[in-house]
């Protein structure tokens, strides 16, 4: 666990970075950093590892004041991750993922064969491994950064901005690669970002900073978007806050109907409504696995209004109205 | 009969003949003085150029100490040594040292300036300390700008050595006085075929040596 006690920041001009911050990070879990630029995310995460310290207050590895450890030793065992990846450039791959078990004075087989390892952890291929980092693309070396944080198995990991350099769709395919990783490894995990939405979706628990280096509000994300704390909070959720919280209800328990006769299978899956004399689009979900907003966008894609319910091979399960569907969403509303 | 431009056989003769003035005697006392000031300046221009780049303000005046020295004539840093050193190859390696300076200091400076920040700042994260991380991550980042500099100076050397004919110490630079005293033209054109080769070959074998010491950057410049 991480413990932000009363910690204050304040640079040498007289910028007050960080303002008594006082919270926790639960071990094993995402806690996100969220908030508008300059509100003090970069300086908070930075006063973990020591790349800077804190003018007032203690913050706790463990029970353990990080003051106490001297910084390299301490370094080593946090893993680090920034928006550029911050590879060495001279080194290859394999070297560069190898870099703190090398620190740490493993023997060089075991630092690549670990290195090795990771490389396949994180999705790249393992041909890559010979490569030096400006023959990757943006998206495969911040994969290659993740898997260098995480080269020695620090049990803690501080995240800035890693995912932001990124096209949108790469972006979508690192953060499911991260929650991936984290429901087999359990690292306690700080996330910064500005971006919201990715806050939510990462986020185990969301702090969100105002300028200032204040601590607006910290809870889970589903809490964070039915019950904002105050107008700044509200506003920096934006719009659409009641379709998002839908992502955090599971469509398990919704009722479904058996598929009317207009549903046109092929071999047990949809393929369209036979409506009007036409074949016409449908949308599915599954509700094993899906949120009622999946099964929202399903209902307003289907010609009929008919969520078509699929299991994990596609094969159709029943339909969902659109009076069940707003039962479940009004069930969600009154909480 | 015309006198031939080239005359093989004096080249012949005069090639290994024992005396002082032996073509690869001169070439060989060249290739010293040429290549020590390199040398010497890459040991002085280290540790300068690496606290120039630590605490900026010592920048300014460092490099404008060695612009003077660079702006000075060499003829009177020549006389200032003779009284020190005498008519030795050591009177003609000084003053191209600083020379050599002038271009590495710089060198340097710009090399660990262009150290990105953010790799900087993630080799600190990774628990790397200072001496540590200015050997296997700083240095190694700034090799191909620091090159770039050792291969200005080395050539800038190769041919300023032949000033130091004026003290009878010029290398290659002797074969240029004796022709214009004898109006004769072949020690002249020997002497610079000489010394353009040796510096078209110096520099072949730095480019050789970056690709060898850094083939990251190679490769970064061609993609
Ligand atoms: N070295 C420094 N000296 C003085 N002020 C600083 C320094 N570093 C940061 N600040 C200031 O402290 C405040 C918080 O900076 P910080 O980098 O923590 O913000 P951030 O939340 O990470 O912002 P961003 O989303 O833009 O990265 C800003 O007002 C910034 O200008
Ligand atoms: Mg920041």
């Amino acid at each position: 666990m991480i413990t932000f006690d009363g910690v204050t920041k304040r640079y040498a001009d007289g910028t007050v970075a960080v303002d008594n911050l006082s919270l926790e990070a639960a071990s094993g879990t995402i806690t996100v950093f969220v908030g508008p630029s300059g509100c003090g995310k970069t300086t908070s995460l930075r006063m973990i590892n020591r790349m800077i310290d804190a003018t007032a207050g203690r913050i706790l590895l463990d029970g353990q004041d990080v003051k106490a450890i001297e910084p390299a030793t301490l370094r080593r065992g946090i893993g680090y991750v920034i928006q550029q990846a911050g590879l060495f450039p001279h080194r290859r791959i394999v070297d560069n993922i190898a870099t703190v078990p090398y620190l740490l004075g493993w023997d060089r087989k075991k630092a690549r064969a670990r290195a090795m390892e990771l490389l396949e952890r994180v999705g790249l291929d393992p041909k890559l491994a010979r490569r030096y980092p400006f023959q990757l693309s943006g998206g495969q070396q911040q994969r290659v950064g993740v898997a260098r944080a995480l080269a020695a198995d620090p049990p803690v990991l501080l995240m800035d901005e890693p995912f932001s350099a990124v096209d949108p769709v790469v972006r979508a395919s690192l953060q499911e690669e991260l929650l991936r990783l984290q429901s087999e490894l359990h690292k306690t995990i700080v996330f910064v970002t500005h971006d919201i939405d990715e806050a939510v979706k990462l986020g185990d628990t969301v702090a969100v900073f105002r300028v200032g280096g204040h601590l607006a509000q910290i809870s889970d994300p589903a809490t964070l978007l039915s019950e904002p704390a105050d107008d700044f909070v509200r506003g920096f959720l934006g719009r659409d806050r009641g379709i998002r919280r839908l992502s955090f209800i599971p469509a398990a328990d919704v009722p479904l109907s058996p598929p009317p006769p207009e549903l046109v299978l092929a071999e047990g899956k949809p393929v369209g409504w036979k409506l009007d004399g036409g074949l016409r689009p449908y949308g599915s979900f599954n509700p094993a696995t899906d949120s009622l907003r999946a099964a929202l966008d399903a209902s307003l894609l289907s010609a009929n209004g008919l969520a078509v319910a699929v299991d994990g091979d596609g094969g159709v399960l029943g339909v969902l109205g659109r009076d069940a569907l707003d039962a479940a969403v009004s069930g969600v509303a009154r909480g | 009969m015309d006198e031939p431009l080239v005359r093989w056989d004096w080249i012949a003769r005069n090639w290994d003949n024992g005396s002082p003035l032996a073509i690869r005697t001169l070439l060989e006392n060249h290739v010293v003085m040429a290549f020590a000031p390199v040398l010497f300046g890459l040991l002085l221009a280290l540790p300068i150029g690496l606290a120039c780049a630590r605490w900026r303000l010592l920048y300014q005046p460092a490099t404008a100490v060695m612009n003077i020295v660079y702006a000075m004539p060499s003829l009177a840093l020549f006389s200032i040594l003779l009284s020190v050193t005498g008519l030795t190859q050591t009177t003609v390696i000084i003053p191209l040292t600083l020379f050599s300076l002038a271009v590495l200091i710089p060198a340097v400076v710009d090399g660990m300036t262009s150290v990105p920040d953010h790799v900087r700042q993630s080799a600190v994260a990774m628990g790397f300390r200072p001496l540590r991380r200015l050997l296997q991550v700083e240095l190694p980042i700034a090799t191909p700008v620091v090159l770039a500099g050792v291969r200005v100076a080395t050539v800038a050397s190769i041919s300023l050595v032949s000033v130091g004919a004026l003290i009878g110490q010029g290398g290659l630079g002797a074969l240029f006085t004796d022709g214009w005293q004898r109006q004769f033209y072949t020690p002249i054109i020997v002497g610079i075929a000489l010394i353009v080769l040796l510096a078209v070959g110096a520099d072949l074998v730095l480019i050789a040596l970056q690709r060898l010491l850094t083939p990251w950057s190679r490769a970064r410049r061609s993609a």
